[in-house]
């Protein structure tokens, strides 16, 4: 399975979990739903053959937080999965089973952004420092240090 | 016996930089291990998103200080391509000779910090004063050893000239005889032969399914160099080959980073010798349109990835960093489990761990364990007691 991947036969293999859209060269982009994020990941790594994990990349785009999960294979064609999750409620399954290197990038994420993955083993801080104050999430596009909170580290005076 | 937690760092000795782990050990033997990077996180991704393209590359080359050429290309090169920018091919050349030049001096450093950690000091003097030279070409073609700032949106900052080039091809024939050299001490040294053969064994598909990158991936056997896999700059042009090895031990990530030393001497002396003529930068729009990219570059540790996002204005909606050290840890974590305590530092400096990249790691507690601390010296010494006999029991 060395010949590249087409926009076609991605379209074709991953049609149950949304529409594949080329984004440049090598790179193809499905939208789907955090429901159906991990069977899409397992159809990814079986029917397309991609058995290597990139990397999730997190934004905040509001009214959802968006989550995208990169893989690459044998055809050297990066396949994106993205989706969204509501950021009111801000939950989606963990990926951390199947694909273990997720574990540690969605303890990041969660860190960061508040997503809770659910099944997760261990959804400890790993990027805050331990006294990082609790339901504050730097990377969230509102976010806004407190005057009066003490982020840890230090207290000066 | 009682499994005992070992916390190491964030000061630790045998680490280059501040990481925290802690290891959970019965006797001498590694049962888990785990991680927590917070202690050098500075917000660097949130600071990204005030700043204008400008002077976000400053910061963004400050991520790291040994492959700070590495975040300020990927992110260049991925705003570039949401401007649509044509890159001339002489500004395109600058960036790649000192991509491999920070390659060389990143392998030849990590080189020098295996040898220490094994306590074969004479082989780290030697490969420290042969990085000084790769040091020495960096700082004249940039002015600096650290932060090259060669890089803005749209090109290079300095071009080369002629006597530049010269010196730089210069220094190359010697480099490339002690190359050599160390080829020949992996492969017959004794001391590097027992610390470093079948020590933290990682195998293809446990490579693979880690998510492990660059040389600790390549020494698996497993295939996959963004260089060649998702060209940029002008690796599409130069004849050079990827390097992998089968043994999947430190000893076959050693034989990687040598190879691939020897390989980027090949590029750069490709570059230097055909640098074509012509502009080294064009000018570029002050905003990018609304676009996202993911931006993949071959640092010296493995893939780096920057995934950036603009919405039409002159900043960043966001850049999300995934740096390889941290996509490394996964297997890090495995590779430990049921090794000695005494080769916990060489298990962790063969992945090439840069932690002001990835700055994010955590200790954990075991609970209601019963707990004991043991000092650096302490392992130091259970080091020498263990190596002292030639090997483990």
């Amino acid at each position: 399975m060395n010949e590249p991947c087409s926009l076609d036969f991605v379209r074709e293999t991953m049609k149950d979990f949304g529409t594949a859209d080329q984004a440049g060269r090598g790179r193809f982009r499905i939208d789907t739903t955090p429901e159906k994020i991990r069977n899409a990941v397992n159809a990814c790594r079986e029917r397309l053959h991609c058995n290597r994990f990139i990397a999730i990349s997190s934004a905040d785009t509001p009214p959802v937080l968006e989550l995208i999960y990169h893989f690459t294979g044998p055809h050297r064609a990066v396949i994106s999965l993205a989706i969204g999750v509501p950021r009111e409620a801000p939950v989606t399954p963990t990926l951390s089973d199947i694909l273990p290197p997720a574990g540690i990038l969605e303890r990041q994420i969660h860190d960061l952004f508040g997503i809770e993955f659910t099944g997760h083993p261990g959804l400890k801080k790993i990027i805050l420092n331990e006294d990082w104050p609790e339901g504050e999430f730097p990377l969230r596009k509102d976010w806004k240090p407190g005057p009066d909170t003490f982020y840890g580290g230090f207290r000066e005076g | 016996m009682p499994e005992v937690v070992i916390p190491i760092g964030p000061q630790h000795p045998a680490l280059k930089e501040p990481v925290n782990f802690r290891v959970i050990a019965d006797g001498e033997k590694i049962v888990r291990l785990d991680l927590d990077l917070s202690y050098n996180h500075r917000g660097i991704e949130k600071a990204a998103e005030q700043r204008n393209f400008i002077r976000v590359l400053p910061l963004l080359e400050r991520v790291c200080g040994i492959c700070s050429h590495s975040h300020a290309t990927a992110f260049a090169k991925g705003i570039e391509e949401l401007m649509g920018l044509r890159i001339p091919p002489r500004a395109q050349y600058i960036r790649t000779i000192i991509a491999e030049l920070e390659r060389m001096h990143s392998h030849l450093l990590w080189l020098g910090v295996a040898a220490h950690e094994i306590g074969f000091n004479t082989l780290f003097m030697w490969t420290w004063r042969d990085r000084e030279e790769v040091q020495d070409t960096l700082e004249e073609m940039s002015g600096n050893r650290v932060h090259y700032g060669m890089n803005e949106v749209g090109g290079v900052r300095r071009d080369l000239s002629a006597s530049q080039v010269k010196a730089a091809l210069g220094r190359l024939p010697s480099l490339q005889e002690r190359i050599g050299k160390y080829v020949d001490m992996v492969n017959n040294q004794r001391t590097m032969l027992v610390r470093f053969r079948g020590i933290g064994t990682l195998s293809k598909e446990e490579a693979l399914e880690f998510g492990t990158v660059g040389p600790t991936a390549r020494a698996s056997g497993v295939d996959y160099d963004t260089r060649r896999d998702d060209p940029y700059l002008v690796y599409d042009e130069v004849p050079w080959d990827v390097v992998t090895a089968s043994d999947g031990d430190v000893f076959g990530r050693t034989e990687v980073r040598i190879g691939e030393i020897a390989e980027s001497i090949r590029i750069v002396r490709h570059c230097l010798e055909n640098l074509p003529e012509g502009p080294i930068r064009v000018n570029a729009p002050k905003t990018a349109p609304k676009g996202e990219v993911l931006s993949r570059y071959e640092a010296p540790r493995g893939e780096l990835v920057h995934f950036i996002r603009t919405n039409g204005t002159d900043r960043v909606e966001r850049v999300d960093i995934r740096t390889p050290t941290l996509a490394n840890w996964t297997s890090v974590a495995h590779e430990l489990v049921g090794q000695n305590l005494a080769d916990i530092p060489v298990i962790v400096a063969a992945i090439d761990p840069c932690l002001s990249c990835t700055s994010r790691l955590t200790v954990i507690n075991s609970r209601d364990k019963k707990e004991c601390q043991v000092s650096f010296e302490e392992l130091r010494r259970k080091k020498k007691t263990t190596w002292a006999g030639g090997g483990p029991a």
